[in-house]
């Protein structure tokens, strides 16, 4: 594409569904992200969020209820973790580990960093690796900014410095954006080409958004779990026949609880039901996406052509 | 830097003014009729913005991403859609597109789409002289790249200076459910209108936050729901013979799970007879050619 800096983040135009091959002749992938954090605000996870009956649920009920499920189905996810969350309960990580999935890193305390000075975003940023390191026995690869229910945009935010914090850092990626529905390079700077593959992410796949939004005495709209099962479906079987890449988020405090366990364990059953559909972690897809598909020979962008004018945007 | 803060500002609240009109004296077209045949027209119209919109009012990275989305993956996945249905899509775009996706657009014409006016960065500046100039920039640009000049736009641009640039239609508001003329507050300029309804508009449904609506205004629908709504209106619209034009934005409609929805829905209108699916320009056309204007309103 015709670059444009402040626009953009990748070339002009996604890989068609054809050319899209996964590995072992898989139909489509399929990652499932636990957003392991609890009800914030912008500033993040604090003591007294950590200490709500609906937190408790989530760490001690909620997220064991979705290893076993996950257990029953064969299926592997990605944590994302706060720092402060695997703090918390360093039980859980350990279990995440011990049951074969991944913990990626989800901030110091999933804090909105949009606002931080970049010294202190990457102070927050080492901090986070070493202690999930620390909990984990192994150095986070992966990284999301997933967006909190309070926020007023549903993407996450990033600073205008945490891409090029998370490539200095030694990620291998990062794990939402929205630019496009399979792996993509997300590039911050033309000349260089110096990038960081993206696995996909949408908040109509998101509990967070259908199961209690907005929060009690914040609004109306309250509990929608067969929206959210209706799109995960819809979206799933879109993805099957196209090849691609379907992805799905849940929050253990949310989704473990009664009848939600079982609009998962729908979606689950119904994925279950299709032949070839790989399930690769985070990092195991981001492994062989950068081998097939090197941003060196795949990724195309082109110059900007863009003019500015009195009187235009710049 | 983002220039007219003011005028953007304004534009969040309460409605989208890039796509609507202010002057909107109605002009009723007495005795409509399609050709021979038709019993209803149906126009699929694309807003194609990216992500320009998104950073007209200065939000985030990843909100410019989801725009993105549009320019990489929707339009290439709406085309190919209706390419395959042989419908003709109406993409009303924004100037600033034909420099971010030019490709794009050439494509677009090269399938037979129709390529409109959408403003040229999502906004129509409140100052006489730099909205002439966003016109013509706009107008100028989708020319040169796609070897014609506009015919019509989904903007608020002034009926004046859109007649004095060529535009015979506009696409907005929704005073009738069949094409009729709007003209300006004096009765000197028109055009004719293809009324849209937000009823038929993907983004009411499918995007969070839309035009600063609160998280506590967000009804986040499925796409068997909207399925259901948009059906059945079709179906009303079918039986009593009006006009129907669906509004998506490829950054909403281009997602997978709203494409499999959109093909149901071109199914089933395809199993009925007499519908017509022009471009809105040819629509425009056969309406101003067998219904003109009147060249004096009392």
């Amino acid at each position: 594409m015709p670059w444009k800096d402040g626009y953009t983040i990748s070339d002009e135009r996604s890989m068609g569904d054809e050319d899209v091959e996964w590995a072992d002749n898989y139909q489509c992938a399929v990652g499932i992200v636990v957003d392991y954090s609890v009800r914030s605000g912008s500033y993040g996870i604090g003591p007294e969020d950590l200490g709500t009956h609906e937190a408790e649920f989530g760490a001690r009920v909620g997220i064991w209820r979705l290893f076993d499920l996950f257990e029953k189905y064969s299926l592997r996810a990605t944590f994302a973790v706060p720092a402060i969350m695997g703090e918390a309960h360093p039980e859980n990580v350990r279990e995440i580990i011990k049951r074969d999935h991944e913990v990626a890193a989800h901030g110091y305390r999933h804090e909105d960093v949009s606002g931080l000075d970049m010294e202190e975003e990457k102070r927050r940023l080492e901090l986070t690796t070493q202690i999930l390191e620390d909990l984990s026995g192994k150095r986070p690869l992966g990284w999301y900014s997933l967006p909190r229910q309070q926020d007023r945009y549903p993407g996450g935010q990033l600073s205008p410095n945490t891409v090029d914090l998370l490539i200095d850092a030694g990620y291998e990626y990062l794990g939402n954006g929205m630019a496009d529905d399979i792996p993509h390079y997300w590039v911050t700077d033309f000349q260089t080409r110096r990038n960081i593959l993206t696995l996909p992410y949408y908040y109509h796949f998101d509990d967070q958004f259908f199961l209690m939004f907005p929060a009690p005495g914040m609004g109306s709209g309250l509990e929608n779990p067969m929206t959210l099962l209706q799109n995960w479906k819809y979206e799933f079987d879109a993805t099957y026949r196209r090849g691609r890449y379907f992805t799905m988020v849940v929050h253990p405090y949310l989704i473990g609880w009664g009848n939600r366990l079982e609009i998962l364990e729908s979606i689950l059953l119904h994925i279950k039901g299709f032949p070839y559909v790989w399930n690769p972690t985070g990092s195991e897809c981001v492994r062989y996406w950068k081998q097939r598909y090197p941003a060196i020979s795949s990724l195309k962008l082109e110059r900007s052509i863009w003019r500015d004018y009195p009187g235009s945007l710049s | 830097m983002i220039q007219h803060e003011a005028d953007i500002n304004r534009e969040n609240v309460p409605a989208n003014t890039a796509s609507h009109s202010t002057e909107s004296k109605y002009y009723r077209i007495e005795n409509f009729k399609y050709p021979k045949g038709i019993r209803l027209a149906v126009n699929f119209t694309v807003d194609f913005d990216a992500m320009l919109n998104r950073r007209l009012k200065n939000e985030p990275v990843m909100e410019l991403t989801q725009g993105e989305f549009g320019g990489r993956v929707g339009i290439w996945r709406l085309m190919d859609l209706f390419d395959s249905y042989n419908i003709k899509l109406t993409i009303f775009t924004v100037g600033r597109i034909c420099e971010l996706y030019p490709e794009t657009l050439k494509e677009a014409v090269k399938r037979g789409h129709e390529v409109a006016n959408h403003t040229w960065e999502h906004h129509v500046p409140s100052d006489i002289e730099l909205e002439k100039d966003h016109l013509l920039k706009a107008t100028t640009a989708i020319e040169k790249l796609c070897g014609k000049k506009p015919a019509g736009t989904r903007s608020g641009h002034k009926l004046s200076l859109l007649k004095k640039e060529g535009y015979i239609y506009t696409s907005s508001n929704v005073t009738d459910d069949i094409p009729y003329y709007v003209f300006d507050d004096e009765w000197r300029n028109c055009a004719l209108n293809l009324p849209f309804h937000y009823v038929l508009d993907d983004a009411m449904y499918f995007h969070f936050g839309w035009f600063g609506s609160g998280n506590a205004g967000q009804r986040l629908a499925d796409p068997g729901k909207v399925y259901d709504i948009w059906s059945s209106a079709f179906m009303q619209l079918y039986k009593s013979g009006r006009y129907m034009n669906i509004c998506l934005h490829p950054f909403v409609s281009g997602r997978s799970l709203r494409i499999a929805m959109l093909e149901r829905l071109i199914v089933e209108m395809k199993q009925r007879p007499g519908v017509w699916f022009p471009t809105c320009e040819d629509l425009a056309r056969y309406c101003i050619d067998n219904f003109p204007a009147p060249a004096e309103v009392k």
